[in-house]
């Protein structure tokens, strides 16, 4: 087709534009604050160049934070990719009502996150809470579990209450992946008397692989991204458990009103990200090429 | 199509698997929130309440604003996701059709966005916004979730567009119509599952959005249901009968909407999503 510079500008610029003025100035502005000694909103500093740079990168506090955030990632992407695939799989299946579980599997994820916390932070409580009860019920335990008592449990819950709310999405995304597999290959397959689980290995397995590289690479920029679950839930604790670099932004920027390096923190979270985003595209989009 | 009895139940037993997993914890808020205060509180749970009333509720609605809150929130989500249709159909149509140069550049920066903490803007965007004097209006948090959902928004609809069949598109342009003419008669009607599908996804995007709705917005009136909501856990820590009511009421309006438009999110998110 005919190229029509102006047309395809009319059509790109306004949303282009708009990025570029709500995502992409911010994010030089938090570049050129890491480079100052600003402390509380609004105050102004002196340029100091890359001393925040230095201070942070030597210091402890950073480290920990960033070691969790992977710990983080990693948990999330195991544990919400293995639920939305066991999902995926069953949605795909024929049974009466797919149709309704398809819609309504979304319900986790439509909830607001306060809402999501008030929920597990009540059926988690030790008092008043419905797990406690269930499990002494059941004699998994004799006594109440404080599950955000320590720092490894309440990692542990809030992966699972992420993952919880991330999983359905990440199903009907799989769902998705899993629909444009064409149907004749798996008669096929039927014919040749293969059973469920060599049709998962030999077609949908292979078939799909390439739609889970890519939800596992939006997972986890978004899992890296959680905030407000970690915040309202244990505001990073107990004993810096659940601190996260996201929180320990929000921390060193609105506790202890630090804001360049806050600023500073947060960029050096975006060049990982960005890294890490980078490399997983162009590595995907190699891949695709061989194929 | 013929399955074994040993399947059957695998699939069954998953299933029970899923929809206690999504399905108890929204039971037990919702008829939690009818139950009197020492039946939440009996160190027996009980699966169906054994007593009703309207007390939270009533204690709700009575004691905080939560009717405003409702109203902010559906009016912030509502136009959010008019707005970001409004520059994403265009913007994902001429990545998917139009010919410019760094078109592909272009495309991946976009999703550049979600490549890093979403917190990092939040400081220099309030600074922004305090000088544009848009601290503190529903405005400054339509623009922050416009700008969140238009990534994705424009990506998806770029492939929706793709799945569309070309001689379609061909045959209604050699009869001579321009391209915004094509795009509004023909791609806009034939993707409609798609756009529904983007349009929940800004939806939902704004009405679960927490962080900048809490540092953006200072005076009671203008708080959405999430920082709303959070204020009241607040107040009211222990009081779970009020927190159950304020859960459920916050629930009730997605479910609305997704009762009525929900199943377009599924089929447009699997007519092509993820290429």
């Amino acid at each position: 087709m005919a190229r029509n510079p102006i047309l395809a500008l009319a059509f790109v610029a306004p949303a282009l534009l708009f990025l570029a003025a709500i995502l992409a100035w911010p994010l030089v502005s938090a570049f050129l604050l890491s480079l100052q000694n600003v402390r509380g909103v609004g105050t102004s500093g002196q340029w100091v160049g890359f001393e925040n740079y230095r201070f942070i990168l030597t210091n402890g506090a950073f480290w920990d934070s960033a070691g969790l955030s992977l710990a983080w990632v990693l948990a999330n992407a195991v544990l919400q990719t293995l639920l939305a695939l066991a999902a995926a799989l069953i949605l795909h299946q024929k049974f009466p009502g797919v149709r309704v579980a398809r819609t309504w599997i979304i319900l986790t994820w439509i909830v607001p996150t306060v809402v999501v916390v008030m929920i597990w932070r009540w059926l988690f409580s030790t008092s008043g809470g419905m797990i406690n009860p269930l499990m002494m019920q059941a004699g998994i335990t004799d006594r109440p579990i404080g599950f955000f008592a320590t720092p490894e449990s309440a990692f542990a819950t809030l992966v699972f209450i992420n993952s919880w709310r991330w999983f359905p999405f990440i199903a009907l995304m799989m769902l998705a992946g899993l629909t444009r597999i064409p149907s004749e290959l798996y008669e096929a397959a039927r014919i040749d008397g293969a059973g469920p689980v060599r049709r998962f290995t030999r077609i949908t397995w292979p078939l799909l692989a390439p739609t889970l590289t890519v939800l596992l690479i939006i997972g986890t920029l978004l899992s890296f991204n959680v905030f407000d679950i970690i915040w309202l839930m244990t505001q990073g604790g107990p004993a810096g458990g659940t601190r996260t670099l996201p929180v320990l932004i929000y921390e060193t920027a609105f506790r202890s009103y630090r804001m360049s390096e806050a600023a500073t923190i947060a960029v050096l979270s975006t060049l990982l990200l960005m890294t890490f985003a980078i490399v997983a595209t162009r590595s995907l989009a190699r891949s695709g090429d061989e194929r | 199509m013929k399955r074994t009895m040993g399947w059957n139940l695998t699939l069954a037993a998953g299933l029970g698997f899923f929809v206690a997993l999504v399905g108890l914890p929204f039971w037990w808020v919702v008829s939690g929130s009818f139950k009197l205060p020492q039946e939440i509180i009996a160190r027996v749970p009980t699966m169906f309440p054994q007593s009703f009333t309207w007390q939270h509720y009533d204690k709700l609605l009575s004691s905080s604003d939560y009717g405003t809150y409702l109203v902010n929130s559906v009016f912030v989500s509502g136009l959010s996701a008019f707005l970001t249709l409004l520059l994403a159909i265009p913007a994902g149509y001429a990545f998917f059709r139009l010919e410019f140069r760094g078109r592909e550049t272009w495309y991946r920066v976009i999703l550049l966005a979600y490549a890093f903490p979403s917190i990092v803007v939040l400081i220099p965007l309030f600074t922004m916004f305090a000088k544009a004097g848009l601290v503190d209006t529903r405005l400054a948090l339509i623009i922050v979730n416009v700008a969140f959902a238009l990534p994705f928004a424009i990506w998806m609809l770029r492939s929706f567009f793709g799945s569309i069949p070309r001689e379609i598109e061909e045959a209604a342009r050699l009869d001579g119509g321009p391209p915004l003419t094509v795009l509004r008669r023909i791609m806009i009607p034939l993707t409609a599952p798609g756009i529904a599908a983007v349009a929940i996804f800004a939806f939902v995007t704004s009405w679960t959005e927490y962080v900048f709705a809490s540092v953006m917005i200072l005076s009671d009136a203008k708080r959405t249901i999430p920082v709303g909501f959070s204020g009241i856990i607040g107040q009211y820590q222990v009081d779970w009968g009020l927190l159950l009511a304020g859960a459920s009421l916050a629930i009730l309006p997605v479910v609305i909407v997704f009762a009525l438009i929900g199943r377009w999110f599924v089929t447009g998110l699997t007519e092509g999503a993820v290429k």
